[in-house]
């Protein structure tokens, strides 16, 4: 038999119109169900993003004595650079290290005047690849005759925040899938009252010599267009509320490495999409399959 | 065209709703099939639809033994014999035409075989006029008559009627009689489980009786009492 894709889609638009109440329920619960795993996704992504941030700003900073030579300091950095814990090596001259700082008291320049780049130390801050090398960095570095005062390095904070940021990511990822759950439940119960609502029809349809599937594909068309519809509205207040929260952080929480590139947005949006989609399909098509048994 | 042979259905464990049948149909027969509630006639229809297997004996229709149908082609087993109800069974959001349409386009035919078809068969019916309207604003008569429209459409060698006046005073009952007597004159085997007894008595068709599952009477122009 000929698949007659014109018949299912006029049959599945006018179900919906005329089971309007019906269908404005699937697609609300489709939406609120997705909207919600969204928000998760979101979440979960922006943590995971300010912990990396959080973890890219952890570095070492070694000042150089106030008499070190000029040889002293390039075979320092080689040296350093030769480690293989550390990623990256910055030069901080005693001049940069001034700009700094009057870059942050720029709304006071009168502080500034008349500083000397003397007053001033010259470092290098070490970059790391592993955030939990930072001790025997450290060591190295004492070893090398950077005293203890001359070596900054917050190595206590590292250790908490790698602990912290497994857990909280964990739980996120524990809550998205849960989420993810409840939503398919809510959404092929919200499928099953409605084909409940029509089965006196699908008893009909079968008697007359319906085959399973000439029953079945107006249901599974229906559910793909509302879980199509839901999904496309959640995940389109998704990535718009996403906008507004990394603008909204990023004047409100400078301090807080909030960034745009935390969330690939067309992604979150396709994968919410193609989650509502899904949702649909499976959900009408297990539910139409309880009552074909005619 | 049907046969019976032997046929048992025990529903549970020991009610019994057919007890060693046998019956045969001819093609182009008109047979009443008549009995108490209960005494087994719904129970021969649904067997010959397949909604039912029996519980011994075996089931030819169309020359087909039905226990050798798959499940999967149990529809188009369906699509070979016109199904009219007591209570019609139209789709209550389609109008007369796209219920009958809806049997047509079930077998995968093409819509304008569809645009033909579907007035022709309505005017056939008398419902040419009512084609728009949709079931709750048609009369019982002419439920049965879009109900008898949609049976015959695909034109199936087979019709099975089960108490299709059940519903209808006995003026309509008379309109329903005379299509189904019309579409049996054109070569349609046609079966019409009843306890309509003045129809019976009227139409002088073949009877064939049930009475505890069992056939107490077979009569080629019978009427529904034992006389005659």
């Amino acid at each position: 038999m000929r698949f007659n894709l014109g018949f299912f889609l006029r049959e599945a638009a006018k179900n919906m119109r005329l089971n309007a109440l019906m269908s404005v329920t699937a697609v609300t619960t489709t939406a609120v169900c997705v909207l919600v795993l969204g928000v998760g996704l979101l979440v979960s992504a922006h943590v995971e993003g300010i912990l990396r941030g959080v973890g890219k700003d952890v570095a070492i900073t070694a000042f150089f004595p106030e008499d070190v030579t000029r040889e002293q300091i390039d075979q320092d950095r080689r040296q350093v650079e030769g480690y293989p814990e550390v990623e990256e090596v910055v030069f901080v001259s005693e001049a940069e290290a001034l700009n700094r700082v009057k870059d942050m008291l720029s709304e006071q320049p009168e502080v500034m005047e008349g500083l000397d780049p003397d007053i001033m130390q010259a470092s290098m801050e070490i970059r790391l690849a592993d955030p939990e090398a930072s001790d025997a960095v450290a060591e190295r570095l004492r070893a090398e005759g950077f005293s203890e005062e001359n070596l900054n390095y917050p190595q206590q904070t590292i250790s908490q925040l790698n602990q912290v940021t497994g857990y909280v990511i964990w739980a996120l990822r524990a809550a998205t899938v849960l989420f993810l759950v409840a939503s398919v439940l809510l959404i092929s119960n919200a499928i099953r009252i409605s084909i409940f609502a029509r089965r006196k029809e699908i008893e009909v349809m079968k008697l007359v010599g319906a085959s399973d599937g000439f029953v079945r594909t107006p249901f599974v068309l229906e559910g793909l267009a509302q879980g199509l519809i839901g999904a496309t509205i959640a995940a389109l207040v998704v990535v718009w509320g996403n906008a507004i929260f990394v603008e909204w952080a990023s004047s409100a929480l400078p301090f807080v490495p909030v960034s745009s590139s935390a969330v690939n947005t067309l992604l979150v949006l396709l994968v919410l999409i193609a989650v509502g989609v899904l949702i649909g399909i499976v959900g009408s098509f297990v539910s139409v399959r309880r009552f074909l048994r005619v | 065209m049907i046969n019976f042979n032997n046929v048992t259905k025990v529903y549970g464990k020991d009610s019994v709703a057919l007890d060693h049948v046998d019956l045969g149909i001819d093609p182009g027969e008109f047979v009443f099939l008549v009995g108490a509630s209960g005494s087994g006639k719904s129970t021969m229809v649904r067997l010959i639809l397949k909604e039912l297997e029996p519980s011994a004996g075996s089931i030819t229709v169309n020359g087909v033994r039905l226990s050798g149908i798959p499940r999967r082609s149990v529809p188009r087993h369906r699509r070979s014999i016109g199904c009219v109800f007591q209570d019609f069974k139209l789709l209550p959001n389609k109008t007369a035409a796209e219920n009958v349409a809806y049997a047509m386009e079930v077998t995968g035919q093409k819509r304008r075989a569809i645009r033909v078809k579907v007035p022709q068969i309505l005017d056939l019916v008398g419902l040419g006029e009512q084609a728009e309207k949709y079931p709750d604003q048609l009369s019982g008569g002419e439920q049965q008559r879009v109900s008898i429209a949609r049976a015959f459409v695909g034109q199936p060698p087979i019709l099975i009627a089960d108490e299709p006046t059940g519903n209808l005073d006995p003026d309509t009952s008379v309109g329903i009689m005379q299509l189904l007597h019309r579409i049996n004159r054109i070569g349609t085997t046609v079966l019409v489980a009843t306890h309509d007894r003045e129809m019976v008595d009227v139409m002088r068709k073949r009877v064939v009786a049930l009475e505890d599952g069992r056939v107490v009477r077979d009569m080629v122009k019978g009427g529904y009492a034992n006389e005659v």
